[in-house]
């Protein structure tokens, strides 16, 4: 009988494992004969879902793969591909892979000449793919179309997927960072709402007046760069990297400024400590009431949006200037749609691309409330899509100082090491200086192997 | 007669190979043929998609050899081992012992041991992080402490070796069970007659008789903590002041071979868990014959 009993469990368990090894989401049918032992196989389940997914997804002719990595963009994005379907009776069908597995299965797919149609493309890697060939040379067709004209998008987009002369993909949106407050802390400790008159000093000096036993006055990780530092650096005069992506600004005493600021604030108390930063993220401190401030970029507006108290009590405003509102910066990036070199269906590809790339679809895009676009002057109405924040606090943040976020061809290699460096000045504010030009130097070094 | 059995023989070598080959092609396909590649890899620097790969030599070695956060990954991956893998035995032992016994409830605890086994490593690491976090988690608010279980680089990597405890204690339990299984009662009665207590008949009845059990979870189980990874990716990210102090050799494996792309110097790093791994498995092997007993 105790023989038996295991042998059932061990048995339901092998069902399990093998359910999750042909990575179907299958329900947990196939142990269900083993009776009373079903309970872990229910419970082993809802997991199994979540497993990795095993492909990127790969070009099949006459139908459309499409593959990008937020869910929360999907149903948007589905709505206009279907569109595109209905004009030009192709079928095309997004798969959605998760952030984390996006990247390495794409560099699998790659290797193995298996892309999806059409995808997503980052700053990250950009360079990388253009450079070997893996991407559709896209510079003719967009010379031959009359939907399609770069001068429409913003400027560091458009580059960003330049290599050689040669464009590889067609910019799909655009992201601001603003200033994330609580109203509720706000009005507890008697301080007026941010608003455009902010200067960083202020934002220091409200900090500490937000900060008091049950929360503190705003948080920021090491790695909160584009939604933090990177802005500051850019706005008091500094740089991270030169523009031809050779030399590191981190020892620029402009930069070491901004990065004093945010190192003073910890050390005084206004910012929660490391340990408690790297184990709760800033975002989720806001959406807990612990945190009167949070600097976020507007990606992260889905998120806030599905959490109850962030939009009962939270709203956004744009970010503080140093000295004169003209040196409000605002770090972005955006996306690019690009197609796989190898694809089958060159041509619906483009048709696709093109589509996604043209006016009608980005004012779509930015109305649906997927995210604002690339296409300049479409925007507007994203500001509509959601109704418990005023969302102009990062539309107005588009008239800043656009500054494209820092990159190189290994951009994770530095910037990694730049997050761990940090740590240190994040515990000891008086090393700031010291770190920074550690970090500069080993950037550096990290640029000439490139 | 001997031609007859000459073809029996030839049958039998035929079916044999047959019965085999699925696990055979299995083997090769996803065990030995990544594993050679690897090896070979080991002494490429990598080019981008794979196309272009540069043959270094010994280069990726004497890199290895002199790497810092290589020896720190190997010492970090040793400690989670040294706590992991005796804890995880002796507790389990315990426990077999005790879920062998009549009890009422027996099967209900057996399967609540065994119940982490079957749950997927990420969603446990999410639990731990809640449980585990310094001003929000469950541990420190009901004892009303303040400690960094997974933020302070002193001892994250012991608390990452308790959830790992914590997960394969019902695996190890299962195979304890069944070498349990095999004692024969008559001994236990001997011995009761004889005088002796619970204690006793453990450490002079129980473990010597199972005791290739116990070798083979040994084994095994140093295999696997040696090979830590998903608990560690899950819960440690870059901005934790712990994470040079918890990254294991596999976590420098995966960082250098799919977050950098630099396949080449990542197989090395594994090349040298598996050189490592292998000495230890030797030693084992060669130890055993002291205290392992086969009837």
């Amino acid at each position: 009988m105790k023989k038996k009993a295991i042998a059932i469990l061990l048995s339901a368990v092998t069902a399990i494992s093998m359910i999750g090894c042909a990575g179907a989401a299958a329900p947990a049918a196939p142990a269900a004969p083993a009776a009373e032992e079903a309970a872990p196989a229910e419970e082993a389940a809802p997991a199994e879902e979540e497993a990795a997914p095993e492909s990127i997804g790969s070009s099949v002719e006459g139908e459309l793969s499409v593959t990008i990595w937020d869910e929360g963009q999907r149903p948007g994005l589905q709505q206009i591909v279907d569109e595109w379907s209905e004009q030009s009776g192709v079928k095309a069908t997004i798969q959605v892979v998760d952030w984390n597995y996006y990247w390495t299965l794409l560099e699998a797919g790659a290797t193995g000449g298996e892309l999806p149609d059409v995808f997503w493309m980052h700053s990250n890697v950009a360079q990388k793919y253009m450079e070997n060939d893996q991407l559709l040379d896209l510079t003719d067709k967009i010379a031959a179309s009359d939907k399609i004209d770069m001068a429409n998008y913003y400027e560091g987009i458009v580059k960003l997927y330049q290599s050689d002369g040669k464009q590889y993909a067609v910019p799909k949106d655009i992201d601001t960072i603003a200033l994330w407050y609580n109203k509720t802390i706000f009005d507890e400790m008697g301080v007026p709402y941010p608003d455009d008159t902010w200067t960083w000093d202020d934002f220091a000096a409200n900090a500490k007046k937000l900060t008091n036993d049950d929360h503190w006055g705003y948080a920021i990780a090491p790695g909160n760069n584009q939604e933090g530092y990177y802005n500051t650096i850019y706005s008091m005069g500094g740089y991270v990297i030169s523009d031809d992506k050779k030399t590191s600004g981190m020892d620029d005493p402009n930069t070491i400024k901004a990065m004093k600021l945010f190192t003073d604030m910890i050390a005084d108390g206004s910012c929660p400590d490391l340990a408690t930063v790297s184990e709760t993220a800033p975002n989720e401190l806001l959406c807990a009431g612990k945190v009167a401030m949070s600097i976020n970029g507007s990606w992260m507006l889905a998120g806030y949006r599905d959490n109850e108290y962030a939009a009962a009590n939270c709203d956004v405003a744009v970010l503080p200037f140093t000295s004169t509102p003209d040196d409000r910066v605002s770090i972005y990036n955006g996306l690019g749609w690009a197609a796989a070199a190898n694809t089958k269906n060159p041509e619906a590809a483009w048709s696709l691309i093109e589509y996604l790339g043209s006016k009608e679809a980005q004012l779509k895009q930015a109305e649906l409330g997927v995210t604002m676009s690339a296409y300049m002057g479409t925007s507007d109405a994203w500001v509509n899509s959601v109704s418990c924040f005023d969302l102009n606090g990062h539309m107005k943040m588009l008239d800043a100082k656009l500054v494209f976020r820092p990159y190189s061809r290994d951009t994770t290699v530095w910037e990694d090491m730049m997050i761990e460096k940090l740590q240190e000045c994040w515990t000891d504010a008086s090393k700031t200086e010291d770190v920074c030009k550690d970090i500069a130097a080993e950037m550096n070094a990290d640029l000439a192997e490139e | 007669m001997k031609k007859k059995a000459s073809s029996r023989q030839k049958s039998e070598f035929l079916w044999g190979w047959l019965f085999i080959l699925p696990t055979m092609i299995g083997l090769i396909v996803l065990n030995i043929y990544p594993m050679i590649d690897t090896i070979k890899q080991s002494f490429y620097k990598t080019g981008d998609f794979g196309k272009g790969s540069k043959f270094v030599g010994l280069a990726n070695y004497q890199k290895v050899f002199g790497d810092a956060e290589v020896w720190q990954a190997l010492g970090n991956t040793a400690k989670y081992a040294i706590v992991e893998v005796p804890f995880s035995i002796v507790i389990a032992l315990l426990l077999a012992v005790l879920l062998n016994k009549k009890l009422k409830g027996r099967d209900v605890f057996r399967t609540v041991f065994f119940l982490p086994m079957v749950v997927a490593p990420a969603a446990i690491a999410m639990v731990w992080k809640w449980l585990y976090n310094s001003n929000f988690g469950l541990i420190n608010n009901i004892f009303n402490i303040k400690v960094n279980w997974i933020s302070d680089p002193k001892i994250a990597i012991y608390s990452i070796a308790v959830i790992g405890i914590w997960s394969v204690l019902g695996y190890n339990m299962v195979l304890f069970l069944a070498g349990l299984q095999e004692v024969p009662r008559d001994y236990y009665e001997a011995a009761s007659l004889d005088g002796a207590n619970g204690w006793q008949q453990l450490i002079n009845i129980t473990i010597p008789l199972i005791s290739p059990t116990i070798f083979f979870v040994i084994v095994t189980r140093v295999i696997a903590a040696m090979q830590v990874f998903d608990v560690i990716y899950m819960l440690i990210d870059l901005n934790n002041p712990a994470w040079k102090k918890t990254e294991s050799l596999v976590f420098l494996f995966y960082k250098y071979s799919f977050e950098q792309s630099k396949k080449g110097y990542g197989a090395t790093v594994v090349v040298l868990l598996l050189a490592v791994i292998l000495i230890l498995t030797v030693i084992q092997l060669i130890g055993q014959k002291k205290w392992v007993h086969y009837e």
